[in-house]
């Protein structure tokens, strides 16, 4: 018993020599002849410089929009069964894609998922939903525009800050601007048309007096060879707005922006 | 052994569509007939890059792995948007995200104006579904991996090189990390293989997955109700 506890020791010792000594090669004047080489410069500076990693931040202003893939029945629940609230084209009458705005999701019982969006159809703030592969990739924004009619003025958030406000002309008593909630369905210009001004958003809100309007009634946002008559309530329905406001309102404002009109 | 290549996903059947023949043409035959929209953003990216300079310089290079970063970048972020996603992978899409959205910003900010623009992208529901996420996830980091690994020997700086070496470690950490979370090897191989920019895009095009912006401006008279 003796006898191994001494070559145990004599072991140890031999093991902390060796290691000592390779530190000592390692580390002392002859390093560079050892086999782990010459001693290599230092790493080079990078280019770039990846910052650290962020969470997604503003989410509460973030809004999805999409587009119509197929043509598409909305219907009132995520199930097939459910009731038809309108069918839905690939394009709009001004030939644009038919953009909707997303409101949700949900997976039906045999795992199929569904979105919810806002419909440009009348009664205005329709909902419905429709299959997922009926409707193409997710846009954000992060903007909203909020119209009031009371003070006759639009204003625009981005981020939840406002980035800007404007005077409006809005619709007379007997064609009155819908309120509720509706989302920028797309957007005109380069056209040659003075009383729409330099350019046209069109909405998702839609007259419920004027139906019989070319293309559906639906109210626009949009310029005016009237200035004078802003604020004041003087249009069929339309949000008109003086020519170098809705140029700015152009430079702004992303189409699937939702629209608050109170 | 899985096979986390993007052409055997199976998204509706889009990415099981081969990348021959679309309606009688080749895939390259229909990217030339310039059907492909702005898929071809992808290879354009390069072409931009080289009037830079003469080759396929580091600009190019570096152009070409934004475009992989806005890819990744946007599907993590649309993940965590839609909310679908629950547990370890909720936490994996929100953490692997916001690294690679720090790629883009680093890169956009080294680019600066000689940037490439984000393409438009519709990743059609595997966003939504814990398992096709999970293994277009792998798909994507795997690719990302194989992509750097292609092309760092090629860059001519080494500041450059430093950087996307850095970044390639990176990302084989995420596809270890969705590997494991997936349920497959996260570290199978002795060796990774590199992947050239034409089989890395030429993969990318076949899911679908970059799609041209949608048309919702027009040159057009309104006719609003005024």
């Amino acid at each position: 018993m003796v006898v191994a506890q001494r070559r145990l020791v004599v072991l140890s010792l031999g093991g902390g020599a060796a290691v000592l000594a390779l530190l000592a090669v390692l580390v002392g004047p002859g390093s560079e002849q050892t086999s782990f080489g010459r001693d290599l410069p230092a790493p080079p500076d990078q280019a770039l410089d990846v910052g650290r990693p962020k969470p997604l931040s503003g989410e509460a202003h973030v809004s999805l929009w999409t587009t119509v893939r197929r043509p598409v029945t909305a219907r009132s629940a995520p199930t097939r069964a459910a009731s038809a609230v309108a069918n839905l084209d690939r394009s709009t009458p001004e030939g644009t894609a038919n953009t909707l705005l997303v409101l949700g999701r949900r997976e039906d019982a045999g795992g199929d998922v569904w979105v919810r969006v806002r419909l440009a159809v009348l009664p205005n703030g329709s909902t419905g939903w429709v299959p997922r592969d009926a409707v193409a990739g997710y846009r954000s924004v992060r903007t909203r525009l909020v119209v009031d009619l009371g003070r006759l003025d639009v204003t625009l958030f981005r981020n939840g800050r406002r980035v800007l406000q404007a005077r409006i002309g809005v619709g007379l008593p007997q064609w009155p601007t819908p309120r509720g909630r509706f989302y920028v369905r797309n957007k005109l210009e380069r056209y040659r048309s003075d009383f729409y001004g330099p350019l046209a958003f069109g909405t998702s809100a839609r007259s419920a007096v004027l139906t019989d309007w070319p293309d559906g009634g639906f109210v626009g946002i949009h310029g005016t060879n009237r200035p004078e008559l802003i604020p004041g309530r003087v249009s069929h329905g339309c949000i008109r707005m003086r020519n170098p406001d809705i140029v700015r309102l152009g430079r702004l404002m992303p189409v699937g922006t939702p629209i608050t009109i109170s | 052994m899985a096979d986390f290549s993007l052409e055997r996903l199976d998204v509706d059947g889009a990415l099981a569509e081969a990348v021959d023949g679309v309606g009688g043409l080749s895939r390259a035959g229909f990217m030339a007939a310039g059907l492909g929209g702005s898929l071809a953003l992808l290879g354009v990216a390069a072409g931009e890059a080289r009037a830079q300079g003469p080759g396929p310089g580091d600009l190019a290079i570096l152009n070409y792995a934004l475009t992989l970063e806005y890819l990744q970048a946007s599907f993590y972020t649309e993940a965590e948007r839609l909310r679908a996603l629950k547990g370890r992978t909720e936490r994996a899409a929100e953490v692997v995200g916001s690294v690679e959205r720090a790629h883009v910003r680093a890169f956009r900010e080294l680019l600066g104006s000689k940037a490439v623009k984000r393409p438009a992208f519709d990743f059609q529901g595997v966003t939504e579904n814990p398992r096709a996420f999970l293994k277009t996830a792998v798909a994507f980091e795997d690719l990302a991996v194989a992509a750097y690994k292609g092309q760092a020997p090629r860059l001519e700086s080494s500041s450059v090189l430093a950087a996307a070496l850095s970044i390639h470690s990176v990302e084989a950490r995420h596809a270890a990390w969705m590997r494991y979370l997936f349920g497959a090897n996260p570290a199978q191989a002795a060796f990774d293989q590199p992947s050239s920019k034409r089989e890395v895009l030429r993969i990318v095009r076949s899911t679908n997955f970059v799609t041209g912006s949608p048309s919702t401006e027009r040159n057009r008279a309104p006719r609003y109700t005024g």
